[in-house]
This record gives C-alpha cells, sequence and structure tokens, in this order.
C-alpha cells in the first residue's frame, strides 16, 4: 500500500525474500536452523519453527531484513511450487552431495524457477552434507560446472560442522542487494511504479519501514 | 348595533396589526435566512479556497482531484461544526507518542456517521454492494421467508425479478450451505457500531436485506447531487438481462473489477482519513488506520463478496468436498504426515482426533469478516500445528532433539487439518484473502502461512482424484 520506493540514497532497509528448495533429506531444515539460531540468540526462530524464518543483518552500513521461506520436498507439492517463489529474491536449492538424485532435482527446480522469475533472482546452489565427503556422489566439477551454466552461484556445507552456511547467507544477501541497486538505477529517480506492483523487492525508507513491521518478519526498531 | 361594529373595527384593526407584525417577522426571518445563507455559501467558498490551496502544488485538475477537494472542503466544513476533530489533533500534538491516542481517535472517527469520511465510506460500500447484489442474489437460496420488499432502490426490484428465475439447480449445494454465508454477519462488529444505523437484530434469513435496508437508508439520494450514484443506478437498469446468462468468464470479470472497485475505495478513504488528521500520517498509525478502515468497510461486505466468489470457485470447493468424504477416516499418516508427529495410541489423544486445536481454530476463520482478521486466524492455525507437532514428537522420544518441523511436515499436516476442517469455503476465503493481503504482510508471516495454506487447500483439492499418491515413501 503506501511504500516509498526510490527516494533518498542513504539509509535503505532492504527486505529480501528467500526460497528454500531440496528435497526432504538433504538437510535444508537443519541448514537454515543453523544460520537463524546459531550466533547470539534464538530470537530469530519464529513460531513457525523452522518453516518460515526472518533474520536482521547489516551489510556494509545497509540494514537487510531477510525472509526465509521453507519449501515442501515432496513431489506430490510441486505443482504448488509457484505461489511460494513468486517475488522471490533468491533461491537456495539444496541437495544432498551422496545422494544424486536431489541434484537432478535441484536442476528441475532451476529450470522453473528461471522459466518462472527470469534472471532477476539470484540463485544459490547448495551441496550439503560436506561432512559425509567419503561418501560424495556428486562431483565437486560436474556441480560447480553445472552452476555456472545456469548462472547461479555454488556453495557447500555441512550443517551438522556448521561450515560455509554463514558465508552462504552473506553472500546471497550481497548479490541480492545488487540486484535490487540495478533494478532501483534502470527505474531511474522517483520512479513510482513499483509501489503498484507486487512484484520485487521492496525498497523501503526508514520511517515507513516501522509501518511494515507490524506485518511480523521485518521490524527495524 | 353600532357598538358591535366599532368592535368589529376595533378587531379588525387589531387582525391588521397583527398580520402587518407578522409579515414584518417573515420579512425578518427571511432576511436572517437569507443572511444566514449568504455566510453558509460565503464560508464554503472560502473553505474551498483552502482547499484548493491545499492541493495548490499539483498542476491540472484531475476528476479525482477535484473530487478529493470537495470532499476536503466537506473536512473542513465539519471541523468548523464539529469540535472533536481540533480537541484530538491537539492532544496527539501535545502527546505524539501516545499509541492509545491515536487508536482513540481512529474509533472516534469511526463512531462519527456524519463525518465525511465515514460518509465516503458508506457511500462506496454502498457502490461495492450495488455491483455484488444482482450476482449474488441470483444464487440465493429461494426462501418463502424473504419477502421482497418494493422498496426504492433499483436493486431490489432487480432482485426480485432474478429471484424468480433461479433455478433450483442453479441454487448450488456449495450455497446451500447458508449458514456459512450469512454468519459472518452476526459478528462482534455491532458492537462498536453502536451509534450508526447499522440494525441491530440479524438473523440468517433476511440479513442480504438488512444490509440493503440500511444502504438505502445511506445518504445518497439525488438530491445531494452525487454523480456516482445516479451513474451506478442507471447502469444497474440496464445490466439486469446481462445478469441473467453471466457465464464464468463474465463472472470472472466482474470479481476482477469489483476487487479493483474496493481496493481503489480503500485507498480513497485512507487518503481522506489522513487528509482529515494529518497527526496520523506516521508510519505506525497509518496501519492501525488502514486495519480500522479495512475492518469497517469490509465487516458489512464481507458475506456477499465471499458469496461471489465461491461461484467463481465452485468447481474447486466440489473437488475440496469430494476428498473431504474420501478421506473423512484418514489418519495424519494417509496424507503423508511421518509418523512421528502424531500419536499412533489413541489413549493419548483423549478421545479427539490429532492437531484437534488447529482445527478447531482454522473453523473460526469464517467467523471473522475482515480479511486482516482471517490472515491473523490462519497464521494462529499454523503455530497450533507447530505447537502440536513439538508436543507429539515429544512424546515419541527424547532422542529426537530437532523438534523444529519444517515445510515438509508443515504441509502434510496442515492438509490433514483443512481436511477435518470440512469446511469447502475455506477455499474461497483463501482466495479473497489473496486479493486483499497487503503487500507489506505478502513476504512476512502471513504471507507464508497464508501460500502455505493455499498450498494445503490445492493439494486437498487434487486428492480424490487419485492423482496423487497417498504414501510417498521419502519422509526423513
Amino acid at each position: 500500500f503506501t511504500m516509498a520506493a526510490g527516494g533518498g540514497a542513504g539509509n535503505k532497509t532492504y527486505s529480501f525474500k528467500v526460497v528454500l528448495l531440496g528435497e526432504g533429506c538433504v538437510g535444508k531444515t537443519s541448514l537454515v536452523l543453523r544460520y537463524c539460531e546459531n550466533k547470539f540468540n534464538d530470537k530469530h526462530i519464529t513460531t513457525l519453527q523452522a518453516s518460515f524464518l526472518t533474520k536482521k543483518l547489516n551489510i556494509t552500513g545497509k540494514r537487510v531484513n531477510l525472509a526465509i521461506w521453507d519449501t515442501a520436498g515432496q513431489e506430490r507439492f510441486h505443482a504448488l511450487g509457484p505461489i511460494y517463489y513468486r517475488d522471490s529474491n533468491g533461491a537456495i536449492l539444496v541437495y544432498d552431495i551422496t545422494d544424486e538424485d536431489s541434484f537432478q532435482k535441484v536442476k528441475n527446480w532451476v529450470k522453473e524457477l528461471r522459466k518462472m522469475l527470469g534472471n532477476e533472482i539470484c540463485l544459490c546452489i547448495v551441496g550439503n552434507k560436506v561432512d559425509l565427503e567419503k561418501e560424495r556422489h556428486v562431483s565437486v566439477e560436474e556441480a560447480e560446472g553445472y552452476a555456472e551454466s545456469v548462472g547461479a552461484k555454488h556453495y557447500h556445507t555441512s550443517a551438522k560442522l556448521n561450515k560455509g552456511i554463514e558465508e552462504l547467507f552473506l553472500d546471497l544477501c550481497k548479490r541480492m542487494m545488487e540486484t535490487a541497486q540495478a533494478e532501483e538505477r534502470a527505474k531511474g529517480n522517483g520512479a513510482s511504479q513499483s509501489t503498484t506492483s507486487r512484484r520485487g523487492v521492496q525498497i523501503v525508507d526508514d520511517d515507513p519501514q516501522a509501518a511494515t513491521a507490524a506485518g511480523g518478519c521485518c521490524s527495524s526498531a | 348595533m353600532d357598538f358591535d361594529i366599532s368592535d368589529m373595527y376595533v378587531t379588525s384593526l387589531e387582525t391588521l396589526s397583527l398580520q402587518r407584525q407578522m409579515m414584518e417577522n417573515l420579512i425578518i426571518a427571511k432576511a436572517r435566512q437569507d443572511a444566514l445563507q449568504r455566510k453558509m455559501e460565503e464560508r464554503r467558498l472560502r473553505l474551498q479556497e483552502e482547499a484548493n490551496r491545499r492541493f495548490a502544488a499539483s498542476g491540472t485538475i484531475t476528476a479525482e482531484e477535484q473530487e478529493q477537494r470537495v470532499l476536503y472542503t466537506n473536512v473542513l466544513e465539519y471541523e468548523q461544526d464539529h469540535d472533536w476533530p481540533k480537541l484530538w489533533k491537539a492532544n496527539i500534538k501535545k502527546n505524539p507518542d501516545d499509541p492509545t491516542l491515536v487508536s482513540g481517535l481512529v474509533s472516534c472517527l469511526l463512531s462519527c456517521p456524519d463525518h465525511p469520511v465515514m460518509m465516503l465510506l458508506k457511500r462506496l460500500q454502498y457502490r461495492v454492494y450495488n455491483r455484488l447484489y444482482p450476482i449474488v442474489s441470483k444464487s440465493l437460496p429461494t426462501s418463502p421467508a424473504l419477502p421482497m420488499k418494493p422498496s426504492h432502490s433499483a436493486q431490489s426490484l432487480l432482485m426480485s425479478d432474478s429471484h424468480q428465475n433461479v433455478s433450483k439447480s442453479e441454487v448450488g449445494h456449495s450455497m446451500s450451505s447458508d449458514a456459512s454465508l450469512n454468519i459472518s454477519f452476526s459478528h462482534d462488529h455491532i458492537a462498536n457500531e453502536e451509534d450508526s444505523d447499522w440494525p441491530h437484530t440479524l438473523d440468517r434469513e433476511n440479513s442480504f436485506e438488512d444490509l440493503e435496508q440500511f444502504l438505502t437508508q445511506l445518504d445518497w439520494a439525488p438530491s445531494h447531487g452525487d454523480p456516482d450514484v445516479t451513474f451506478e443506478q442507471s447502469q444497474l437498469d440496464q445490466e439486469e438481462p446481462l445478469v441473467q446468462d453471466l457465464e464464468m468468464r463474465d463472472l470472472k470479470e466482474h470479481l476482477k473489477a469489483i476487487v479493483k472497485d474496493i481496493h481503489i475505495a480503500i485507498d480513497q478513504l485512507l487518503s481522506l482519513c489522513l487528509l482529515s488528521f494529518e497527526c496520523l500520517n506516521t508510519a505506525s498509525s497509518k496501519d492501525l488506520c488502514v486495519a480500522s478502515i479495512e475492518e469497517a468497510f469490509f465487516t458489512p461486505l464481507w458475506s456477499p463478496l465471499l458469496a461471489l466468489f465461491r461461484k467463481v470457485h465452485r468447481e474447486r470447493e466440489l473437488s475440496f468436498e469430494s476428498s473431504m468424504r474420501l478421506y473423512r477416516d484418514a489418519s495424519p499418516g494417509d496424507v503423508g504426515v511421518p509418523s512421528k508427529l502424531y500419536p499412533q495410541d489413541p489413549v493419548m489423544l483423549h478421545g479427539s482426533y490429532p492437531y484437534d486445536s488447529a482445527v478447531q481454530e482454522l473453523r473460526l476463520l469464517c467467523r471473522d469478516c475482515c480479511p486482516q482478521r482471517k490472515l491473523e486466524c490462519i497464521v494462529r492455525t499454523l503455530r497450533l500445528i507447530c505447537a502440536c507437532a513439538e508436543d507429539y514428537s515429544c512424546l515419541h522420544e527424547a532422542e529426537s532433539k530437532t523438534a523444529a518441523i519444517g515445510a515438509d511436515d508443515l504441509l502434510p499436516i496442515l492438509s490433514y487439518v483443512a481436511l477435518h476442517c470440512e469446511l469447502p469455503q475455506l477455499v474461497s476465503e483463501c482466495a479473497a484473502l489473496e486479493e486483499f493481503i497487503h503487500e507489506g504482510y505478502l513476504i512476512g508471516e502471513e504471507g507464508y502461512c497464508l501460500t502455505s495454506m493455499q498450498s494445503a487447500l490445492q493439494y486437498v483439492e487434487s486428492l480424490h482424484t487419485g492423482g496423487f499418491q497417498l504414501h510417498n515413501t521419502k519422509f526423513t
């Protein structure tokens, strides 16, 4: 409704939506729980537990509110995917390095995301469970090569050992900020059409940000 | 005899002087009235100028701006005649950080039916209702207990016409559960509408009529020169034959147009509200304003609005109902809930079924009348699911420390809860919520919950076709 897009270049809060995709057993829940409960406290865990999580960050002086949407990995819920990832700024596609099948699933999702959301969405392909390196079934070269070919970045993580997770999210945030800034520049200054469209990043001036705070995830107080 | 004559003479003299005096009084009164009239006009002009100055920044005047000016003039006029706006403004200026003052002001405003904001609210409600009525009334169950009054408004005539044309088959079973259609009327909104002319006693049978009655009492008489209303009326007259053969495509178009109208109406109301009370133009106050306006706006309209959504989504509701019947006795496991997330031992459930509290909560959704409240109800349902899941998994064993459930578990459970809710209109309710949820909420918890609910409902709809295999083997 009343969100000021554009405006002064100074203090802004970025609100990003990130969808989490991956088969049931690849460990995406552990991954995101690690990320959100890890550091200072577990306050970020909402009452929806690991399904929906929020995190506030400060990156190079800019405030970022992340809303992380978990999606169901089961095949029978896939038809319903698009309503989850519409308007997403980023997607984290998780596979299990010991499970070739889960990597194939990631490929399917990438195709669909690109088809639905174009190139504006920042894709991260994540090989989880690197603590099980010995049982690896997806080669590093194959995974990284594939990621590059589809304009995604590849990461290796271990939710168990808490490895690579912080870097993954930080990197994703930076990329989403760059995309948002590029989008802003393309739009030119003071373009106000974005207020009416539901699509895309919400870039909000500091004060109005408090308005959306009541909406749950992104309080800036 | 001549005594009589003189007496008569005196009497007639007296009468004459009396008459003259009366004439004089009349002239004086007329003069006074004229003066007052002039003064009123002058004041109106002055206020009009003030309103013009207020909008001077914008160069060319569009019709909307013109309308805004008129409305703002009304606001200024109202404030000359009433003190309360000034008092509230002063009070808020003195204590800018007191949120109770803001909500106090907003509820005060809502209780003043003659304030221009509220007049606009009613006019806009009427406009939406006017568009909804001819479509929705077609699907009303024909009931002899619903007498048609030959009333002053076009749509009641229309209704009695189209009403006789309703074939039995058209009264679909999805509408036959008319309790759900009207139940929303009997709720708490009456409490805070005490002072307005809302009907105080509502029952199932005549809620539409009551609403209509109420709405015709509104200040929309042509003498007010409201171009909208006269336009709407003539349009309605022409629409009547059309109404009878509205195909689904037209219905959808209609729905789209009405949804758009509602969005515009709420924007209009908010901007007039903020224009009237600039002190409300802060982020948090604005939110409160929107919430209050929406609640007032939607409360009487939700029922006919939902009826239209239900017409459009009838097929989906039928599918939902088929699945519901098919899975009446299904266990959570049958829709893919992993066994550690519900107790297998019926003793543990104390005679009820798993996730009972979430089912009960979700059933309350249909009782609220405004989107925000309904959304909160969905959020509460999902939170209850998470809480239950945590309890159940604790029952099972202490070993699994990762009690937090993700979407892989949440969706099957939510599907189970939706099935047990046994309310096919959830499909339409959620479709309507989807239209009216604010962008600000879309990426937050509310948005997530609504999206999950939509997915679960779609999944349930698909169950009866057998398109999905029951037990998906891959559970962690």
